[in-house]
């Protein structure tokens, strides 16, 4: 694309309004959240004559927490421009291991936990190996893995079943209190934390332009590694938020976290052509989502529509925000 | 060496992956010979063919919106909506075939076209958009079927479906005609037609080829609706190899379309690789899901070789050149 001059001319209008531009994803993704609050609040209301409380928040955030950690994973590997297919496999094989694994005891649970996420780690060490060293698309190289760590996640736990001790599912999703908002505020924190780190600022190099990035003496291999690791934990972490809720576990209910990570991210304003969007668009992009199916649920939508709805909303949103953003760039 | 270049002939790298893929499809029925005697024989491989070919018809789709860098992910329910409406529409009556066909091609044509146009003119990414358009028609798929729970649900395929799908035709089963016919229509349309240039041009490079005067919405849109009628064609013949529609017959075929894609050679940013490959690979797939079943592997045994071969085949030719 030949640079015009609009496009490097420094930006004309205040500080704020270069912020705007520069974060037109995540704003429209706030944005769309606080929307479905307010729509879920409005649903609720007119169904249930009050406004919804404690026990809705709580159970709305607890169901939520799976996609969030799967979203925020996956938001690391789109960023460098690639995308993980094998979300739903590692959520699957963490959730798995969980329940065989974790016996009655909170501490065995929490020992198992940290063993769970390091096998979460070697999965994405696996796949940031085959994408950075083996030179294969990332969409090609977690297709494969994919159907290992399903395979992984069935032969740990044929049939559905095992049990996850009650400390660990009051620990992590809390069914009275919503506690589990403090993992979403740490996981703020910890993207916050990265995304001024070393890797942090590498990782939007490289999904802007790998061969300058590669040209400024960037790491490629290691930012890349550190991108799926990253996604691997965060997947795990997944499936032991699946496991806790469920109380117990199965070894193919992480499938869809494959697909709807996605959705949440695109909600979320991370662009899937890498180098644009944050990993709280993400968390945004997750609740959205959950609160979609909820407003479904309340405004008593035949639940076999479901996903003709959650179709609908997903390319409403997408083409709104493109059309509103590209409003936005143009008028800077 | 040099005499060694000599006598080969020159290809281009993209062809020499349909090459490989060919070899690692007649490997795997050797390894299958090997591993199960009797694997090799001419019903057997003429099972494993058909079975393959319905992978290929949804490869075709994915092949043309691979070509230019897109993908379809709409695949198992665009398919498995092709399948419900052949048989809710025909009732299982010969007379009411011709209609059903026209009805699902027609409604594969449109669901694809729809995909395309949010690709091209509202410029939504290809996974998000594709994505969406599963969700819609999965949820028309069972809302309006009632969680598939209508009296027409239950009808059989037409019995002249049924036999297109099972009978034979100077020996050769129909359903590989069918295959061979769509295989030497795609690679025609992709090689020699204007419409396969601009499909590849615009694969490789979109503003230079809008500039060189493609028609970049129109190519775009006829390439998703292309993909949409395949699947929905894929629909047509599952529906009657197995004699019903169930809910969830698409599912297998979103990766797997994918995988037999990218192991026939073709480029998954686009502008690269041949249908001819695509087809090479979903032989090669399916030959592989067949050994792992002749051996009675366990589910899971099967998931981490076909995920292991997958990643094997492509670490061995499907790497990308360093530029």
């Amino acid at each position: 694309m030949p640079p015009d001059a609009s496009a490097i001319a420094l930006p004309r209008g205040s500080r704020l309004g270069h912020a705007i531009g520069q974060n037109i994803g995540l704003i429209l993704g706030i944005a769309i959240l606080l929307l479905a609050i307010l729509g879920f609040v409005l649903v609720y209301g007119l169904e249930q004559r009050r406004l919804p409380g404690n026990f809705e928040l709580t159970t709305t955030i607890n169901s939520a927490m799976p996609l969030v950690f799967s979203a925020v994973g996956q938001t690391f590997v789109v960023l460098t421009k690639g995308i993980d297919l094998s979300v739903g496999g590692v959520v699957d094989l963490a959730n798995a291991m969980a329940a065989v694994t974790m016996g009655k005891t909170l501490g065995s649970a929490l020992f198992w936990s940290v063993v769970i996420l390091l096998v979460g780690a070697a999965c994405g060490l696996v796949n940031g190996l085959l994408v950075a060293l083996g030179r294969l698309q990332p969409i090609v190289v977690t297709l494969g893995t994919l159907s290992i760590f399903q395979g992984l996640a069935i032969r740990v736990l044929p049939q559905p079943g095992g049990a996850i001790p009650p400390a660990f599912t009051d620990l992590l999703v809390n069914p009275n209190e919503p506690w589990a908002l403090i993992f979403i505020v740490l996981l703020g924190f910890g993207w916050a934390a990265f995304r001024r780190s070393r890797p942090g600022v590498d990782l939007y190099a490289i999904g802007n332009d790998e061969a300058a990035a590669r040209a400024l003496g960037i790491d490629i291999l290691r930012t890349k590694i550190i991108a799926y690791v990253l996604d691997g934990v965060l997947a795990a972490a997944a499936g032991l938020f699946l496991a806790a809720t469920a109380t117990a576990g199965d070894a193919t209910t992480g499938d869809s976290y494959t697909l709807t990570s996605i959705v949440a991210v695109v909600l979320g304003g991370v662009s899937l052509f890498g180098g644009r969007g944050s990993a709280i668009g993400a968390i945004a992009g997750a609740l959205i989502t959950t609160l979609i199916v909820n407003i479904l649920f309340f405004g008593h939508v035949d639940p076999l529509f479901q996903s003709f709805y959650e179709g609908v909303f997903l390319l409403i949103a997408v083409i709104a925000g493109g059309v509103i953003g590209g409003a936005i760039r143009r008028r800077r | 060496m040099n005499a060694m270049t000599r006598v080969l002939p020159r290809l281009a790298p993209e062809s020499w992956r349909v090459v490989y893929a060919f070899l690692a499809a007649i490997v795997l029925f050797l390894i299958g010979e090997a591993v199960h005697p009797g694997f090799l024989g001419l019903a057997s491989v003429e099972t494993v063919l058909v079975i393959a070919s319905f992978v290929g018809l949804v490869a075709a789709g994915q092949c043309f919106v691979v070509l230019i860098g897109g993908i379809d992910l709409s695949v198992p329910w665009v398919l498995n909506a092709g399948a419900v409406l052949l048989t809710t529409t025909s009732l299982g009556l010969d007379s009411r075939a011709p209609l059903a066909i026209v009805v699902t091609l027609g409604f594969g044509l449109l669901a694809g076209a729809a995909n395309g146009v949010g690709v091209a003119w509202f410029g939504v990414p290809a996974v998000v958009m594709t994505l969406a358009m599963n969700g819609i028609v999965e949820g028309l798929v069972l809302g309006l079927t009632g969680g598939f729970t209508c009296a027409a649900c239950s009808s059989y395929a037409p019995p002249l479906i049924q036999h297109l799908a099972h009978g034979d035709l100077l020996g050769v089963p129909a359903a590989l005609w069918l295959w061979v016919g769509i295989i030497v229509l795609v690679s025609a349309v992709l090689s020699i037609t204007r419409f396969g240039r601009a499909t590849y041009a615009l694969g490789n490079n979109p503003r230079a080829a809008a500039l060189a005067g493609v028609n970049v919405n129109g190519t775009t849109i006829l390439l998703y609706a292309a993909s949409g009628l395949f699947s929905a064609l894929a629909g047509i013949m599952l529906v009657g190899f197995g004699g019903q529609a169930s809910l969830g017959m698409g599912d297998p075929y979103l990766f797997t379309s994918i995988a037999a894609v990218v192991i026939g050679g073709v480029n998954i940013l686009g502008g690269r690789g041949y249908y001819l490959g695509a087809a090479a690979g979903a032989v090669s797939l399916t030959v592989l899901v067949s050994v792992l079943l002749a051996l009675n592997m366990p589910d899971y045994v099967r998931s981490i070789v076909y995920g292991v071969v997958i990643l094997a085949l492509l670490l061995a030719y499907g790497r990308e050149t360093e530029s």
